[in-house]
């Protein structure tokens, strides 16, 4: 079929290139203010901090080349090594947990919006409403409830008779990046359940008329037709859940401190490298070794995110 | 590819940050140190021309007073406005940071002591304020807390800290408790008050540095004060010295004296505890006097300034240089902001910056109204500490006081043993301290 369309339309295109070849070079130059700030915001900073990580530094100055020694001891080094690693770990839980809270409960709510039931549009606003929030101002609020002394969790908590639930949330190395996850989840539901949305509205109703015909009803035609459709929503929602993440900045930062307390229990990659590269101002080394996590958070984020993409390719259905 | 496009971009929004100044720094130095001030158009030649100043400060609550200070300042120099811009203290580095790398934005700028002002002034983003006029009347021990490796001093010091153990007057009258002298007699005060339902020490710990602040105070008393201090500066001993895993080890004991879950509050929630007569003592720097004042408390506040090593003999008093002021090379308005500079190394200023802010000026001359600041100023004269992490270990990446603070919030959190917060602490200063020979 496309070769068809192709033998059609080669023609015409030609023709066109060569009675208006000015035009045609024209365009291009529309292109340029939006390069010029790819390259000036993107493209260039990205050159920048790899070359800064290959030079030693003494607080704000710059000094010798050093080859890779800054990613060898961000790899080997006490305690980079340490809060490397502990930091990715983090970011997997982070992205895990943030998935699975999404993909469950958006992927529910956009089954139940897309359902032929009342008030379905009130619903929609409500769960999207805080995404309009800022994430710090989330962040503000959540610390506020989760306060140990006064929020209002633990306080109702109390009221209600399980007052043995009560605990530090964001004070206890073992709730405190759990919490945060549940935070984040509940910030980007509505997000996720509109693109799930879109994915289960594109598909035609034809089809489950006949799988219902078939016999099919129920879970079987969600697993089996509901899903395997919708699957460009979901490798598109998997991607981004990923990359936001790997990003995980503000939220954190907001309700923890740069440091990710307590102790480093809610520190992510984003942070460890804020920290690194901006964190003080004594003299150190900390802008190199910044520049080189910087650089590793690059190749990290966009390697996986080439390999989900190639991996959920294969599983796409045409609908 | 707009996923590529997509990814590419976040990440070069956090990979951005570092080159906005950074790259070029090394060159950037050098060339604001050439730059002459005289040729920017906003430089004021011209008498009459207004001109503004940009002053950077890590102390938010100090903005009304300032405004005060800074009011008096005009009516002798109305040709120059200052803009007093406060960060939060946090996060007072780094915007600092990317202020100096961008080479605009600041004129003026509050130094952290010792090794965070000695970083900038040798990364070349001041200009020396040796000559100043005024600079005479401020004791050469406290132009250490802004002096540069090359020997000259890169700010004028305007405050002095002490950090001490406040306490709530009412509650210590209302239960017969006496003022504690020695560890020991701290510790009975603090079971006493507990036996009552009374939170003894309103600690946070979420933000980690105040808890190597209560270090500075309690700590002193285990590991022999100044006599320790001198023999980890000449590399006589180090930090897994037995008196200062001691020091780590009281700091573990005072757990269960202090608020329940305190890893998780901040220190506005440990304030608002010590305000209500909730919690009896609370523990952080003299600056703190001035926010108690804002609040109109209604019991009456004094102090006592850590503990002695044995009874009778007078406690050591943690006092530092907390701040100093410089300028910055780049600034356009080099003349105004050596006037406004001059200014800060006055006697003027410093009264007014104790009066309006009730804090202690290490200007010779300057005696505070407050008069909780009055013992304090004395105290330190007589018998002083310094708050080691503060002005000593505030090196390396991450620095010797981060991870010493770090590791003491790991260790309420059950993560580590006293031992290993010391040895942590030791592994970081062995990295970049080289003792004084």
């Amino acid at each position: 079929m496309r070769a068809i369309n192709d033998l059609n339309e080669a023609p015409v295109v030609r023709a066109a290139v060569k009675k208006k070849p000015l035009s045609r070079h024209l365009v291009h130059l529309f292109l340029l203010p939006a390069l010029i700030f790819y390259v000036g915001f993107m493209i260039y900073p990205i050159l920048q901090a790899l070359l800064n990580s290959f030079f030693s530094w003494k607080g704000l100055t710059r000094g010798e080349f050093i080859g890779l020694n800054n990613f060898v001891r961000l790899f080997t080094e006490s305690p980079f090594k340490e809060t490397f690693t502990r930091a990715l770990g983090h970011n997997v839980i982070y992205f895990v947990g943030t998935m699975l809270a999404k993909m469950i409960v958006a992927f529910i709510l956009a089954l139940f919006i897309n359902s032929k039931i009342k008030g379905k549009e009130f619903f929609k606003t409500v769960f999207f409403l805080p995404k309009l929030l800022s994430v710090i101002v989330v962040g503000f609020l959540f610390s506020l409830i989760l306060n140990p002394t006064y929020g209002a969790l633990n306080t109702f908590l109390g009221k209600i008779g399980l007052e043995s639930l009560a605990r530090p949330w964001l004070g206890s190395p073992d709730t405190a990046l759990y919490t945060i996850v549940l935070i984040n989840s509940w910030y980007g539901f509505g997000f996720a359940m509109l693109i799930f949305l879109v994915g289960l509205q594109a598909i035609s109703p034809e089809i489950y008329e006949a799988a219902r015909i078939d016999g099919a009803s129920g879970l079987r035609m969600v697993f089996k037709i509901t899903i395997p459709l919708a699957m460009s929503s979901i490798m598109i929602m998997t991607i981004l859940t990923f990359i936001g993440a790997f990003e995980a900045f503000e939220l954190i930062f907001a309700m923890q401190g740069s440091s990710g307390g307590p102790y480093y229990s809610t520190d992510v990659l984003a942070l460890y490298f804020y920290r690194l590269a901006f964190g003080s101002v004594s003299g150190g080394d900390s802008i190199g070794l910044g520049s080189a996590l910087a650089v590793i958070l690059l190749i990290l984020i966009a390697g996986a995110t080439f390999v989900s993409m190639y991996f959920f390719r294969g599983k796409e259905v045409d609908s | 590819m707009k996923k590529q496009v997509a990814v590419l971009g976040s990440v070069a929004i956090l990979a951005g940050g570092i080159l906005a100044g950074c790259g070029e720094s090394g060159t950037k130095t050098g060339d604001a140190s050439t730059a002459s001030p005289g040729t920017s158009p906003a430089v004021t030649g011209a008498k009459g021309e207004k001109v503004k100043l940009t002053m950077y400060s890590w102390r938010p609550e100090d903005k009304e007073g300032y405004e005060k200070i800074i009011a008096e300042f005009k009516k002798e120099n109305p040709d120059i406005d200052v803009e007093f811009k406060p960060f939060k203290s946090t996060e007072y580095n780094t915007i600092l940071g990317n202020t100096l790398q961008s080479g605009t934005g600041v004129d003026i700028f509050q130094l952290r002591p010792y090794d965070g002002a000695k970083a900038i002034a040798d990364a070349g983003y001041l200009l020396p304020v040796d000559g100043v006029k005024g600079i005479e009347n401020i004791p050469a021990a406290y132009q250490d807390a802004a002096r540069g490796t090359d020997n000259k001093v890169y700010g004028i010091p305007f405050m002095l800290n002490n950090a001490v153990v406040f306490y709530n007057k009412k509650l210590f009258q209302d239960n017969n408790i006496q003022v504690p002298e020695t560890w020991e007699e701290f510790v009975k005060v603090c079971e006493t008050l507990k036996s009552k339902n009374i939170i003894p020490v309103a600690q946070s710990g979420k933000a980690a540095y105040l808890l190597s602040m209560t270090h500075a105070v309690l700590g002193p008393s285990a590991y022999g004060g100044n006599e320790f201090v001198s023999s980890v500066l000449k590399g006589a001993t180090n930090f897994k010295d037995a008196k200062f895993v001691d020091s780590i080890k009281r700091m573990k004991q005072m757990e269960t004296f202090f608020p329940k879950d305190f890893v998780a509050l901040e220190d506005k929630d440990a304030q608002a505890l010590f305000y209500t007569g909730k919690a009896a003592m609370y523990i952080n720097g003299s600056h703190r006097l001035e926010t108690f004042e804002a609040n109109k408390l209604a019991f009456e506040v004094d102090y006592f300034p850590g503990l002695s090593a044995q009874k009778g003999q007078p406690a050591q008093i943690a006092t530092w240089v907390d701040g100093s002021y410089g300028v910055a090379k780049s600034t356009k308005h080099k003349d105004q902001a050596m006037k406004f500079i001059e200014f800060i190394a006055s006697n003027k200023f410093g009264q007014a910056f104790s009066d309006q802010l009730t804090r202690v000026s290490p200007i010779k001359g300057v005696a505070p109204k407050n008069e909780l600041l009055k013992r304090m100023a004395e105290q330190s004269e007589k018998s002083s500490t310094p708050y080691l992490m503060l002005t000593n270990f505030s090196q390396g990446t991450p620095t010797t006081k981060t991870t010493f603070e770090d590791s003491l919030q790991g260790m309420y959190i059950g993560k580590l043993t006293p031992e290993k917060v010391a040895e942590d602490t030791q592994a970081s200063a062995d990295k970049w301290f080289k003792p004084a020979k």
